[in-house]
């Protein structure tokens, strides 16, 4: 039995390395197809719905509204929140990104950007009038941030949402929502058009280092005009009013009531737009 | 005596919270609440490691409970030194874990899905608004933690009042304690509040030894059940009692619901305390329901057993009283650590049922260490690499990290976020645009546009004239009209200097072919004479002669130079510019704190002051570093300004030439000290 030893080795081994060698070469191919296949559903699949805007907007008061039906108080924001949202005639749920607002975390949305299908920009319609040029500041840089994506990337779809227009007063002729979209769209073409302006005028701001040598675009529009949110390159915007009755905690119970029903109101131009989402 | 407490989300809701006065409740509510300044101020600029923060006069402490992602803060007048805040916030967080897991897992998950098919999660749970009724859910918590409170605050005034009253005959204790008691009672007032904690700290552990042996005769008795305090004279202190599970039905309970006022006790405590349980898990169940019951129960059991009883002995708590109680005779126990043992069993349990790990501050010493010392390799401050790499295991301990994740790898992941926030902007950089809105709208009352201002303030040779020129050229090349201000007055051959740079700048832009430019003037009154008055009268030159922007260069000067400090806050208090830079050298290692924190702070102060105090004094608004090609990836310095003053580095100077300006980019910077 000690004689076939040597022949036993030469036969099995090349065998067992050519089958290990396969089966090595299967497993590695399969391994890249899934990444690939992983790759490509990732790229394809636009899941998620930014919300974005500056601190103490409301954005985590809508994500809360829409995930546990009620607006909770809230703080600025540490964290950004990532929930689920199954409207119930929404053709599928979402994600929705909730990314704080100061100014040292609002970065972080470029990050989830590439898997967005729709970028919620919230702007506090009752103190935009003071806070107009830092609030365009940020809306150019997200404009900006979408229009430089890559064209294999699908564009999100942009909704400006005219927020707390609760704290509006309602005119003769239109609602308080319908104010606030006014107010938004007055106040944030004029000043988006100030930087397009400063920034076109003649050579622009000479390079300093790596980060100013890229201009910031995503200001160009079809017409010749000042800068309109109707005419913008980068996509349909949308514009919208919408508010949250909060629920703190020392609200009697009668007002508990009536915050029910005004949330569903305050919210259902949000609800139906992610709705008609697909 | 407290004026607003929380519990929140770090994803911003807010889960309960409770106002004690009315102004209080509107402040809470607004933009400008307490928990609002302390997360934009202090968490998001990296000092989570600091004990306390301080704002209009509210002092705000706060814990974090990692594992549930939860923020618990107390905010209160700063002048009554309450010493018992840090075993509230310890207590009020065991309790809450202990009360709400379940439901706090559940909450936590909702908020980190991983991608919109992560619906499992959600769909796993029961449907409907209903579970998601956080009112409900934490109804049980009010009552609980008004028992903390008074219990906490009960035990702090018979400290204070045993301090007051002779303590050697109210503690039966050996008279050789007593000794270093004794002196804390003559000068009551003067001491400070660590040394009243200390005191109390002190007393605490000689309180037991007298307490364990009561409760030991006691315990036996009435099922273990914890009693007050009395002195043994007899006094009338007030009733310290911790009856913290006492509620059901109880005359002495319903008493102090009424003080609170806020909602009538309800039949019976257990019953609301049951109801919210099963309410909240029916998604989880497992060991802690049962545990919690058991607690209750036995509360319960030893209520029923001390009626009639009033044999107080101690107003220590019994390590079998109920869950209340005994939470805050673990927190009294160790004051100032987190309790270890019940957040480490929990905190165990959740790594086994979860996989994964749970870090514990031991996990995070030797890591934090390791990148303390790497950060000081990288020039950052000492004081300031302690106080970020702190911050950032803050923040850790308690979280859980995935079975393949190492702690240093974790430890990094969070350190490079944390520098990211550190270091970005809170406010913008575009000096430009800037520039530019100011000079489009003129200022109302007068149809004279003012200039744009810019002072450069700093210590001696850091080269604040070279780079002042290099941002006059970077100015001139965007066509503006510059002024140079010659405000150093002091060093001979400081207006010299700055001559030789005007004139280089004006025959440059003098070759450039382009019409419409930019130019430069420089304005000087020789040596010797008061620099806030050369900067008045170049401005209003500037003013009558459409100059764009005025640039100030002021004399260098030692942080600790304290007429010099306050010639430099009147300069600024005077003539208000728009941006008062600091100029500093990127070569600066632990200097780099101390020079910013004075200069900040002299300017604060004394610009305050010759405004009669009512204003609030300017610091600085941003930093310009200079030498940075000369540190290589030691870019530490850039961390400690950035720190110490919460301003963003404007400019970074990088060479010999004009050109040598440039801006930082963040990840750069933080790439750079994460480096090996
Ligand atoms: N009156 C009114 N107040 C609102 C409305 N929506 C939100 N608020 C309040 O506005 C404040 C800020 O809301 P948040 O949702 O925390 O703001 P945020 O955008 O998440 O802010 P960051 O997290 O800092 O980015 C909170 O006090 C809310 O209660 C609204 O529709 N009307
Ligand atoms: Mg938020």
């Amino acid at each position: 039995m000690a004689s076939p030893t040597p022949d036993v080795i030469s036969i099995a081994a090349p065998l067992s390395l050519s089958s290990s060698l396969i089966a090595a070469t299967a497993f590695v191919l399969a391994l890249i197809a899934v990444y690939v296949y992983t790759r490509l559903k990732s790229r394809v699949k636009a899941s998620d719905i930014l919300i974005l805007g500056a601190s103490d907007a409301g954005k985590t008061a809508i994500l809360s509204s829409l995930v546990y039906d009620h607006a909770l108080p809230t703080h600025t924001s540490l964290q950004t929140n990532f929930s689920v949202v199954a409207l119930p005639n929404a053709k599928r749920p979402w994600r929705v990104v909730d990314v704080p607002g100061h100014p040292r975390m609002r970065d972080q949305f470029r990050e989830f950007l590439p898997q967005a299908k729709a970028v919620v920009f919230v702007v506090d319609v009752s103190t935009v009038a003071r806070n107009g040029l830092l609030v365009a500041e940020h809306l150019h840089q997200v404009l900006h941030a979408i229009t430089s994506l890559p064209p294999t990337q699908p564009t999100p779809l942009l909704l400006l949402l005219a927020h707390k227009s609760d704290l509006l007063t309602s005119s003769a002729t239109s609602t308080a929502p319908q104010v606030a979209v006014t107010r938004l769209t007055t106040i944030l073409e004029r000043e988006l058009e100030k930087r397009r302006v400063s920034q076109a005028n003649g050579v622009g701001v000479e390079g300093l280092g790596e980060e100013e040598s890229e201009e910031m675009g995503g200001l160009e529009c079809a017409g010749a005009g000042p800068f309109k949110f109707a005419e913008w390159d980068g996509g349909e915007v949308t514009i919208i009013g919408s508010w949250v009755d909060v629920d703190r905690s020392d609200k009697s119970i009668n007002e508990k009531e009536k915050v029910g029903t005004e949330i569903q109101s305050g919210l259902q131009d949000l609800r139906s737009w992610i709705e008609q989402l697909s | 005596m407290l004026d607003h407490c929380s519990i929140s989300h770090k994803g911003g809701a807010v889960l309960w919270s409770r106002s004690f006065t009315p102004a209080a409740r509107t402040l809470a509510a607004s933009a400008q609440s307490p928990v609002n300044s302390l997360i934009r101020e202090a968490l998001i600029e990296g000092r989570t490691s600091e004990e306390k923060y301080d704002k209009d006069g509210y002092a705000i402490k706060w814990t974090f409970l990692n594992e549930m992602e939860l923020i618990f803060v107390v905010a209160y007048q700063r002048i009554l030194q309450l010493t018992y805040i840090d075993d509230l916030l310890e207590a009020i967080k065991t309790l809450f874990l202990k009360m709400f897991e379940p439901f706090l897992t559940t909450f936590v998950a909702s908020l980190h899905a991983v991608s919109s098919t992560t619906i499992t999660t959600a769909k796993s749970l029961p449907v409907g608004a209903a579970n998601w009724d956080f009112r409900t859910v934490f109804q049980s918590w009010d009552r609980v933690f008004d028992q903390v409170l008074k219990g906490l605050e009960a035990k702090a005034a018979s400290e204070r009042s045993s301090r007051l009253k002779a303590p050697a005959a109210a503690i039966e204790t050996p008279p050789a304690d007593d000794s270093s008691v004794a002196p804390t009672l003559s000068s009551e007032r003067a001491v400070d509040e660590q040394a009243i904690s200390r005191n109390v700290a002190a007393m605490k552990s000689k309180m037991r030894g007298g307490s364990q042996r009561a409760v030991g005769r006691k315990g036996a008795k009435n099922g273990g059940y914890s009693s007050g305090y009395g002195t043994a004279s007899g006094n009338e202190l007030p009733n310290i009692m911790f009856d913290s599970s006492d509620t059901p039905g109880k005359k002495k309970a319903s008493k102090v619901m009424r003080k609170w006022g806020d909602q009538a006790p309800t039949e019976s405590d257990m019953a609301s305390l049951d109801f919210s349980y099963t309410s909240e898990s029916t998604s989880t169940t497992g060991n802690q329901s049962a545990n919690w019951k058991e607690l209750v129960d036995e509360a319960s059991l030893g209520v029923r057993g001390r009626d009639g009883s009033y044999e107080v002995k101690d107003w220590e708590f019994t390590e079998k009283g109920d869950l209340v109680s005994q939470t805050l005779a673990t927190v009294g126990k160790q004051p100032g650590k987190p309790e270890k043992t019940t957040m480490g069993t929990l905190g165990s349990m959740f790594a086994r049922l979860t996989g994964g790990k749970v870090l514990t501050d031991e996990d995070l010493k030797p890591i934090l260490a390791t990148m303390k010392e790497h950060l000081m390799k990288k020039n950052v401050a000492k004081d300031i690499a302690d106080r970020v790499c702190d911050g950032v295991g803050k923040n850790l301990v308690g979280k859980k990290i995935g079975g393949f994740t190492s702690i240093k790898s974790s430890f990094q992941e969070a350190l490079g976020a944390s520098l990211t926030q550190i270091l970005t902007p809170k406010t913008s950089t575009d000096v430009m645009q800037a520039i530019r809105t100011k000079l489009a709208s003129p200022l109302s009352s007068t149809s004279v546009r003012s200039p744009y201002t810019m002072a450069f303030v700093g210590v001696n040779g850091v080269g604040k004239s070279t780079n002042l020129s290099k941002v006059c050229f970077w100015l001139i090349q965007n066509r503006l009209k510059v002024l140079i201000a010659a405000c150093d007055t002091f060093r001979s051959g400081a207006v010299e200097q700055l001559r030789v740079h005007v004139r280089n700048l004006s025959m440059l832009t003098n070759d450039s072919p382009d019409l419409n430019r930019g130019s430069v003037e420089l304005y000087e009154k020789g040596y010797g004479k008061d620099a806030a008055g050369i900067a008045k009268e170049a401005i209003a030159y500037a003013k009558e002669n459409e100059f764009d922007v005025v640039l100030i260069d002021t004399a260098g000067r030692m942080q600790d130079n304290e007429p010099l400090m306050k010639a430099l806050a009147k300069l600024v208090a005077i003539n208000t510019p728009d941006k008062i830079i600091f100029v500093g050298e990127a070569l600066v290692g632990n200097e780099a704190v101390d020079q910013l924190t004075k200069f900040d702070r002299a300017l604060r102060d004394f610009s305050a002051a010759g405004s009669g105090g009512s204003i609030k004094g300017r610091g600085i608004d941003g930093m310009l570093v200079t030498k940075w090609d000369t540190v290589d990836d030691k870019v530490g310095a850039a961390l400690s300004m950035t720190y110490v003053t919460g301003q963003p580095i404007l400019f970074v100077g990088c060479g010999q030439t004009y050109t040598d300006l440039k801006q930082l980019r963040v990840a750069n910077v933080v790439d750079a000290l994460l480096a090996d």
